[in-house]
C-alpha cells in the first residue's frame, strides 16, 4: 500500500498540461514559503520591538488572510 | 457577434456554441459533479455576488452535442473583449490578483481552479472579472494545483519581466500564447532576482525543475508528490505576496507629461472640449474608440455624454495611469488598452480565430481621432486617403483634428526627416476624407491652427 507521501490522482485525465516539473516543484516551494513567513514573523517581531523602545509605531502588519486583494 | 466558440474547443468539460445568434455554454457530464458541487456550495453565487465570476442562467436550449450534455447555461455577455497584450501593467497585476482571490475563496467551498489562463480574465465594468464557469473543479487534497504552471506564464512572468526590465515586454504574450516560457523568463530576468527569494523559488526554480522533469509522466502516481491543503494554501499565498511585490512606476515615457506640454492655452483647450462634447452629444454614440487617448481626458468627456469608451493609447505609461484612474473613481464605463494604431492586435492563436485582432472587435459607433493624425500621416508615413478608408472600417461617425504642418507640433515631427508631404494639408485632407465621408461639421478651434471635423460614413 502507498505510503500517504504520495498518492494517486482520482482524475488522472487533466487535460490542462501542469507540467511534471510544476507538479514536483510545489512541495518543495510549498515548504520553503512556509520557511520565509515564520522567519518573516520572527524578523518583523524584531524590527517592531526595536522600534517600540526608540518610540515609533511598529510597522507590521498582519498578511490579511481572509479578504480579498483591492482589484 | 464574436466567434467565441472558435476560443473554445480545449477543455472536455463543457464549450461555447452559437445559436441563433445568441452564446451559450454547454456543460458535459463528465463535468457534472463539479458544476453542482459550484452550485450548491454556494460558491457560485458569493463570487457573482462580489463581482468576481459571470453570472449565467441556465436555459433549455438544445446542446450542440446532445449525447454528452448535462446542461447548457447562457452567460452574460462581456460588452467588449480584451486580451493581456492590451493591458497595462496594473491591469494585468488586478486580473492576476483577482484570479487568486477567486482561488482562496473557491479552497473555501471545496472547489480550485483547474486553469488560470489570463484569457480567462475580461475588464467588465472596470474590474477584472472570471469569464469561464468551467474553470473550477472539485478540489482533491493531496494533488497540487494543476494551473500552478498556467498562472507563473501568463501572470507572474510577464509582471516580473515588465517590472524589472522592461515595460514593453508584456507583447512577448502575443507570441507566446500560453504564457510566457518560464526558461526564457528565467534567463531574461536580471541575475540579482536569483536573490529575490519569491522571484527564485517561483520562476527560476520552477524553470528548473520543468526542464529537468520533463520526460516524465504527470500520470504516473510516482510523479505526484502529496500536496496537503494547507501547502496548498501557503502556495497561493506565497504567489500573491509574489504579485502583490512588483511594482511599476508609470512615470518617465515620452507621452507621461503630454497635457503639460501641448500646443494649446488653456482658452483654447477649453474651446476644443467644449466642441468635441457638442459633436458627441448631437450623435450619441454607444460606444466610442477614443484612439490615441493619452490618460484619457477627452474619454471623460465622452462618458459625461453617456457614452462607453475603449480608451486607446500606445504608451503603456499613460493607459496604466488612466486604468488607475478611473480605479480610484470606480468608473465602469472607460476601458484603457494598449494600441499602436500602425500595428495593431492582429488574430491569434489556432487557425488564427481564437484571439480576434483589433478591428475584428468593431464597429465603433464613433472614433474620435483627435491630435492623432499628424502622427500616422507624417511620423509614420500613411496617406490620407488610407486613413480614411481605415478609420470607415471602424465606425460610421468620426470626430476628427486635423494638425496642419504650421502647428508646432507637426514642426517638431519635420525637424528630423524631409518635408516629402506635399499633399498634407487642409484641402488635401478634406478632400481624402470626402471620398469615404460627408463632412458634417467643421470648427476651427481659435488661438490655434487646429480643425476640429465631425464626419459620417457614407
Amino acid at each position: 500500500m502507498e505510503t500517504s507521501l504520495f498518492m494517486h490522482s482520482l482524475k488522472p485525465l487533466a487535460y490542462l498540461d501542469p507540467g511534471t516539473g510544476s507538479f514536483l516543484i510545489q512541495t518543495l516551494i510549498a515548504i520553503l514559503a512556509s520557511s520565509i513567513v515564520v522567519i518573516g514573523i520572527y524578523w518583523r517581531k524584531v524590527k517592531n520591538w526595536f522600534k517600540k523602545i526608540s518610540g515609533k509605531e511598529p510597522g507590521y502588519v498582519e498578511a490579511d488572510l481572509e479578504n480579498d486583494d483591492d482589484v | 457577434m464574436f466567434n467565441a466558440s472558435n476560443a473554445s474547443f480545449r477543455d472536455p468539460s463543457g464549450f461555447l456554441f452559437e445559436h441563433k445568434g445568441k452564446l451559450y455554454r454547454q456543460i458535459n457530464q463528465s463535468y457534472k459533479s463539479d458544476y453542482d458541487l459550484l452550485i450548491n456550495s454556494g460558491l457560485y453565487k458569493i463570487l457573482v455576488d462580489k463581482g468576481q465570476l459571470i453570472p449565467h442562467e441556465e436555459v433549455k436550449v438544445k446542446p450542440n452535442i446532445p449525447n454528452v450534455a448535462y446542461k447548457v447555461i447562457e452567460p452574460t455577455l462581456v460588452p467588449f473583449i480584451s486580451y493581456p497584450y492590451e493591458w497595462s501593467f496594473n491591469q494585468l497585476k488586478n486580473a492576476a490578483l483577482q484570479t487568486l482571490n477567486i482561488q482562496r475563496r473557491a479552497m473555501k467551498y471545496g472547489l480550485s481552479l483547474k486553469d488560470a489562463s489570463a484569457y480567462n480574465v475580461q475588464f467588465v465594468d472596470g474590474k477584472p472579472l472570471l469569464i469561464d464557469t468551467l474553470s473550477f473543479e472539485i478540489y482533491e487534497e493531496g494533488k497540487p494545483w494543476v494551473a500552478y504552471r498556467q498562472f507563473c506564464q501568463h501572470f507572474l512572468a510577464p509582471l516580473a519581466l515588465m517590472s524589472k526590465i522592461d515595460i514593453r515586454l508584456s507583447q512577448l504574450l502575443r507570441i507566446y500564447i500560453d504564457g510566457i516560457p518560464l526558461d526564457l523568463t528565467s534567463e531574461l530576468l536580471p541575475k540579482n532576482t536569483h536573490l529575490n527569494l519569491k522571484l527564485k523559488m517561483h520562476i527560476h526554480m520552477h524553470a528548473s525543475a520543468q526542464k529537468k522533469y520533463a520526460n516524465l509522466s504527470v500520470q504516473k502516481p510516482e510523479n505526484n508528490p502529496y500536496l496537503s491543503q494547507k501547502s496548498f494554501e501557503v502556495l497561493i499565498e506565497s504567489l500573491r505576496s509574489t504579485i502583490k511585490s512588483l511594482s511599476w512606476k508609470p512615470i518617465g515615457t515620452e507621452w507621461a507629461d503630454y497635457y503639460n506640454e501641448t500646443n494649446y492655452s488653456d482658452n483654447a483647450f477649453a474651446k476644443k472640449r467644449e466642441v468635441v462634447k457638442n459633436m458627441i452629444n448631437k450623435v450619441k454614440p454607444k460606444l466610442i474608440w477614443d484612439i490615441g487617448a493619452n490618460t484619457g481626458f477627452f474619454s471623460k468627456v465622452a462618458i459625461e455624454e453617456g457614452s462607453r469608451v475603449i480608451s486607446y493609447d500606445i504608451d503603456p505609461c499613460a493607459v496604466d495611469k488612466n486604468y488607475l484612474e478611473c480605479k480610484a473613481s470606480k468608473e465602469k464605463n472607460i476601458l484603457p488598452l494598449l494600441l499602436d494604431l500602425t500595428n495593431p492586435s492582429p488574430a491569434l492563436g489556432w487557425a488564427n480565430s481564437e484571439r480576434m485582432s483589433f478591428i475584428q472587435r468593431g464597429p465603433a459607433d464613433m472614433v474620435l481621432a483627435l491630435a492623432l493624425v499628424h502622427h500616422l500621416a507624417i511620423s509614420n508615413n500613411v496617406p490620407l486617403s488610407r486613413l480614411a478608408e481605415f478609420f470607415k472600417k471602424c465606425s460610421n461617425w468620426l470626430i476628427i483634428e486635423f494638425v496642419p504642418k504650421e502647428d508646432s507640433q507637426v514642426q517638431r515631427l519635420l525637424t528630423t526627416r524631409k518635408d516629402i508631404f506635399d499633399h498634407y494639408n487642409k484641402k488635401d485632407f478634406e478632400s481624402a476624407f470626402s471620398t469615404n465621408f460627408d463632412i458634417r461639421e467643421s470648427i476651427s478651434i481659435p488661438g490655434t491652427k487646429r480643425t476640429l471635423y465631425l464626419m459620417e460614413a457614407h
